[in-house]
């Protein structure tokens, strides 16, 4: 082949080669656009909306203090906020039902509450007057017992209760004791039953549920201006994330399974106090921070925890549980003096496949029903 | 085969033969060793507890350790992906264009082989250089990584094999622009101008939109469906360093289309060669 022959073959192979580069690499990378790694945000601060939500929920004017001849108007305040327990080492949840409701995971648990087609859920709006879908806001957890928020003008407190000792208390408060009840089953027949929790009602807003009245007139105390001095368990500045709170350390402990008894132990020893906050706007991201008087064993009690979540995530990996390896890959300690940040997050996908069965039963029973 | 190979083993020579090229190789070293004396992490039930620079505690997270290296075994990645070709391009600019300076290229060309086996000689010398500084400098991070955290992984290594291949595309266009014009000058900048190009290219889905629809838009398509990917590429090393999954369809595919609009560009300087007095 003389000279130019051979060049010419060069610039065939070129041309050739350029075309099939450019499908090659065409279809290698693809045209499809790239998939959206996971990205969890975590509930680390108070954001806007919840501001404004806070906001929106001081409603509670306290009557004006009188002293030394001056009058100073007291700050309207969360009715909420302020029935909480006061002081350190007091465990306090709040559930914003009402956002968890309008949130995705919280569609997904109410195809679980109405698995049996909406019976139970429309029983209890008979017998309560309350719809929980529609009338309750908030549900507070304390080691005591707890309180529901919301709208409850509707509300047969007097029919459910009338049969029990019950008082006026305070200025809107009604404090029902102990005592049996009568409950009217779905097929129109009466049942007798005994409650040991006492209940009080206030203003139509507030629902308490204690071991004693003495508690829940503690608590009606403290939400119309008559507790201790001592700021509440939550400040208003904590209130972000559709849970919230603060845990008792003996509480937390007692959430670990048995096998993490030592870990359980450590917590004990070394924490003092634990605040909570989980974010279900989307995917439901976890911030639990801990706080310690020694600065070296709470850094020592992150490192443990920090491993255990580590040990965890390999254990995952190895058995082929991809949902929970890709779940633990967000787990994180963040050390900071005398506390730490423990994050965790479960991304909605893993949720919605675990959850599916509820979904498919919620609309076998409706279609049965129709 | 053996001509390529006595041209490649020449190359090589020169190479070394060269200061900066060992000072390069030196400052790698350093880097290294700095990195490996100064770097202290504590490893607990493979969480990343704890790491001091140079002394200094680094305020990280406790996270697993391979998931706590992610960030650093990806920067490293497109370091080496980025780097590596940027050094390559200033360093092998006047390899070629040195090749075919007067009174050498007349000596070469006497020599009982034929003109394509020059360049390609040239070329895979140039690709022993780079696979060699590359591996030099992803072996010793692995292995600093390996050995202080205890989490061994081969992706940085996969990675940089990748920057070399990234690299090949670049070096094909460079030795064919030395055929055209003897300049290590315009050599570099044929380099560069490619390097942008496959940076753009693997950006060609989300730049699309902003040419307006017509003639420029269909332009902008048609060119950079030929242009090496070089940014698809440096992302699917980041992804492999840090063990992500790969955002590319299929990486297999896409290497295999750099590699080969490499070899085109250099068909291209073959052709030119070929036909070329000197």
């Amino acid at each position: 082949m003389d000279n130019r022959g051979r060049r010419r073959v060069w610039l065939v192979v070129a041309a050739m080669l350029f075309v099939v580069a450019a499908v090659l690499m065409f279809t290698g990378q693809g045209e499809a656009p790239a998939m959206e790694t996971p990205k969890v945000e975590f509930p680390r601060r108070m954001r806007a909306p919840e501001r404004a939500r806070a906001e929106r929920r001081r409603t509670q004017v306290l009557p004006v203090q009188v002293d030394a001849g001056t009058q100073e108007r007291a700050r309207p305040r969360d009715p909420v906020l302020a029935a909480l327990p006061r002081g350190e080492g007091k465990t306090a949840v709040v559930i914003e039902a009402n956002a968890l409701r309008h949130s995705p995971i919280g569609e997904l648990l109410l195809d679980c509450l109405m698995r049996d087609g909406g019976k139970r859920l429309e029983e209890l709006r008979n017998l309560s007057g309350v719809d929980p879908l529609q009338d309750l806001d908030r549900l507070v957890i304390t080691d005591d017992g707890m309180m529901l928020s919301g709208n409850f003008g509707n509300a047969k407190f007097k029919e459910l209760l009338g049969e029990r000792v019950s008082m006026d208390y305070g200025e809107g408060a009604r404090v029902y004791e102990p005592g049996d009840m009568t409950v009217t089953r779905p097929d129109g027949s009466t049942a007798r039953r005994r409650s040991e929790a006492a209940v009080a009602t206030w203003n139509n807003e507030l629902l308490v549920i204690g071991k004693s009245p003495d508690e829940v007139k503690a608590v009606v105390d403290r939400v119309e201006g008559r507790g201790p001095d001592e700021p509440p368990a939550i400040s208003e500045g904590s209130t972000y994330g559709e849970m919230y709170g603060v845990l008792s350390v003996d509480q937390l402990a007692r959430l670990l399974p048995k096998e993490q008894a030592e870990l359980a132990e450590r917590i004990r020893q070394v924490a003092q106090n634990v605040e909570l906050h989980v974010d279900a706007s989307g995917d439901v991201a976890m911030v639990a921070e801990v706080r310690g008087a020694n600065g070296d064993e709470v850094t020592d009690l992150g490192k443990t925890l920090g491993a255990a979540l580590s040990m965890a995530r390999i254990k995952a990996q190895a058995e082929g549980e991809k949902d929970l390896a890709q779940l633990l890959d967000f787990a994180r300690v963040q050390p900071d003096g005398t506390s730490f940040k423990l994050e965790m997050a479960v991304p909605l996908d893993v949720i919605q496949k675990r959850l599916a069965f509820c979904k498919e039963e919620r609309s076998a029973a409706e279609a049965a029903e129709r | 085969m053996k001509p390529v190979l006595g041209i490649a083993g020449y190359v090589l020579r020169e190479a070394m033969s060269r200061k900066f090229i060992l000072a390069f190789m030196v400052g790698i070293t350093l880097v290294l060793t700095v990195v490996a004396l100064s770097l202290r992490i504590e490893v607990v039930d493979g969480a990343l507890a704890a790491s001091r620079l140079f002394g200094e505690e680094l305020r990280n997270s406790i996270r697993s350790v391979d998931v706590a290296l992610r960030p650093v075994y990806q920067a490293a990645a497109f370091l080496v992906f980025y780097g590596g070709i940027l050094f390559g391009i200033v360093a092998c600019s006047d390899f070629a264009p040195s090749l075919m300076s007067p009174g050498r290229i007349e000596h070469l060309l006497a020599l009982p082989i034929q003109r394509w086996h020059l360049l390609a000689g040239t070329f895979l010398g140039v690709m022993v250089l780079a696979l060699g500084g590359t591996l030099y400098g992803t072996t010793g991070l692995v292995l600093i990584f390996g050995v202080k955290a205890g989490y061994w992984t081969a992706g940085p290594l996969i990675a940089g094999l990748l920057a070399c291949v990234g690299f090949a595309a670049v070096y094909a266009v460079m030795l064919t622009a030395a055929t055209l014009v003897r300049s290590a000058a315009l050599c570099a900048a044929s380099g560069f101008v490619f390097l942008v190009g496959g940076i753009i290219a693997g950006y060609r889905q989300q730049l699309t939109p902003f040419f307006e629809e017509g003639l420029g838009r269909e332009a902008f398509r048609a060119v950079t469906l030929v242009l090496p990917r070089l940014s698809a590429l440096a992302m699917a090393a980041g992804d492999i360093a840090a063990s992500t999954p790969l955002e590319v369809h299929s990486l297999g595919m896409l290497l295999l289309g750099v590699l080969v609009f490499g070899f085109g560009a250099l068909a291209v300087g073959f052709w030119r060669f070929e036909g070329k007095d000197y």
